[in-house]
């Protein structure tokens, strides 16, 4: 009969809309997140609130996600593991990355590490290509910057790459 | 002091207040223009609560929070939107036809406030109780449709044009059986003032007695504001904005109030003429309308989260084919009920009845005759 679509439509609304009121997470008074990290949120189907309150609740990125650069230390020694052998800034190709390096032969030694997070387009194939464990793709994703050109250096991506935990390449590979 | 009185009471010290120290015909002219800010400045701040109110409940239909950033609930949302709309850059476009792109958002807001005038808001709060008011608020409805129109032309854009015609079609199409629906409460009460008719629903609400013509009302105010699902003049996904594409700051807020002020003045009409009004126990007379009217105005957010929106031929279409008629059939119905002479105590049944009989022919024919064309995967 004409009208029972209708009659449906209005009744599924309105107990979502109730529902919402009763059912998952109810954000606390004062505070418009959870303190205690991202509250458990519901399946698609599921009824009940479902907004993440974004600045001060986030996701935890998926293990292969493919943020900014970082560069990675080794844990005995605590330096870099980067010997400046250039085969990532070959590998790119937008010509992000920006080896300086002194020295040569057994003697080269990594001076800077330039990173335009501008032209990057997370491709990882300068991960790939890095034969010493030296750089990881991280899961850094607030990238937004004021400047048109944000190149990071090689004490940026250690920071990172310190904040993130790692210090195996590929862990998310393996 | 009972508190049914106590705003004609106040209207009345201040007046002898001014006429103590100003000449008659000013201090008259001043309690005027006093009851028309008034309803103006109540106007305005109704605007306000309601874009807090659709985003909030419109959120809540739909799994999400809404506004909760400014203030606590998100409660101060209005006055910064309203601050954003007032600094903003005013833009005319080149090809813009001047004098009516200014005049249209002045045009828009004027019949909105006016509808306000008949209004009974209580027992004894009308600004003005006209003997014609159903009429003259028709006639304003119908005045919003050249200002949309102004706007559509004057912009001098293609799709503002295009939600200009939409506009104007959709609005006189659903004039027709808005009028038709109005005119069998009226021949019911006997009389067009909005007063009387609200004295007239005494057992029971028009609602209850004439709930065809209480349908085809409100499914043609849902038409006469452009609202969801009948949104097609400033469809997003179709024509981006409508006839107010091209407007910036305050010009965009003079359309966006005018809109507001015509939902909320339509919910009033729906409240008037087949809920009762102001009737209502215990509490004063003028809560009980805005309870009323909230009540419908949740109705309508309620529509707007549900369903989506439709052609405009299959719009016209259920203007003119289905609603025109039933409301016609409906209106021979009454007529009949009130030359009949029938006993009081049968007019109620003798609706009822008439009502029924034309419903399940309606049910049966939308039933027989809507087209299935739902694809076998989405059933």
């Amino acid at each position: 009969m004409f009208g029972i679509g209708l009659m449906k439509g209005l009744f599924t609304t309105v107990k979502h809309g109730i529902l919402t009121y009763f059912k998952g997470y109810k954000h606390p008074f004062p505070k418009r997140y959870f303190t205690e990290g991202p509250a458990p949120r519901l399946e698609p189907e599921g009824v009940g609130l479902f907004t993440l309150q974004y600045p001060e609740e986030k996701y935890k990125m998926f293990p292969r996600f493919r943020g900014a650069l970082m560069h990675l230390r080794d844990p005995e020694t605590g330096k870099p593991r980067c010997t400046a052998c250039g085969a990532c800034a070959l590998a790119c190709p937008h010509g992000v990355i920006e080896v300086v390096a002194e020295g040569k032969g057994k003697e080269r030694k990594l001076v800077d590490y330039r990173y335009n997070l501008g032209r990057c387009i997370f491709c990882r194939l300068c991960v790939e290509t890095c034969r010493f464990n030296a750089i990881e793709m991280s899961h850094e994703y607030e990238l937004a910057s004021y400047d048109k050109d944000l190149v990071l250096h090689l004490e940026d991506l250690l920071k990172i790459g310190d904040k993130s935990g790692v210090s195996e390449k590929d862990w998310a590979w393996k | 002091m009972d508190l049914e009185s106590i705003f004609p009471r106040l209207q009345e010290i201040i007046a002898q207040w001014l006429s103590s120290f100003l000449p008659g015909w000013l201090a008259e002219l001043l309690v005027i223009l006093m009851v028309v800010l008034a309803i103006v400045l109540m106007m305005v701040v109704v605007v306000m609560v309601l874009t807090l109110l659709e985003r909030k409940i419109l959120g809540r239909l739909q799994d999400r929070i809404g506004p909760n950033r400014v203030g606590p609930y998100g409660v101060i949302q209005p006055v910064a939107d309203t601050l954003k709309l007032l600094f903003k850059e005013d833009i005319v476009p080149e090809k813009a036809d001047k004098l009516l792109h200014l005049l249209a958002p002045i045009i828009i807001v004027v019949p909105a406030l006016m509808v306000w005038a008949v209004m009974p808001f209580g027992k004894k709060l009308v600004a003005a109780d006209l003997n014609i008011a159903v009429l003259y608020v028709i006639a304003l409805g119908s005045v919003t449709s050249i200002a949309i129109l102004m706007a559509g032309w004057g912009s001098g854009n293609k799709y503002s044009l295009l939600g200009g015609f939409r506009a104007v079609a959709q609005l006189f199409s659903y004039e027709v059986p808005m009028g038709l629906a109005v005119l069998s409460v009226v021949m019911a009460a006997g009389s067009m003032s909005l007063q009387s008719i609200v004295k007239a629903q005494s057992p029971l609400p028009f609602a209850f007695v004439q709930p065809i013509a209480f349908l085809i009302y409100f499914i043609c105010g849902v038409a006469e504001v452009n609202r969801s699902p009948f949104d097609l003049p400033e469809a997003e996904s179709e024509i981006i904005a409508g006839y107010h594409i091209e407007y910036t700051g305050v010009k965009f807020a003079m359309f966006f109030l005018a809109e507001y002020i015509n939902t909320f003045a339509v919910s009033a009409m729906v409240v008037t003429l087949f809920l009762g009004g102001w009737k209502g126990p215990i509490l004063p007379s003028y809560v009980w309308f805005f309870i009323k009217v909230a009540i419908v105005v949740y109705v309508f957010f309620w529509l707007r989260a549900s369903f989506p929106r439709l052609r405009i031929d299959q719009l016209l279409n259920f203007a003119w084919k289905f609603l025109v008629p039933l409301g016609m059939v409906n209106l021979l119905v009454t007529g009949i009920v009130v030359k009949l002479n029938v006993p009081v105590w049968l007019t109620v049944p003798a609706y009822w009845a008439g009502n029924f009989v034309i419903g399940v022919i309606a049910l049966y024919l939308l039933t027989r005759f809507t087209p299935k064309k739902t694809p076998v995967s989405l059933r």
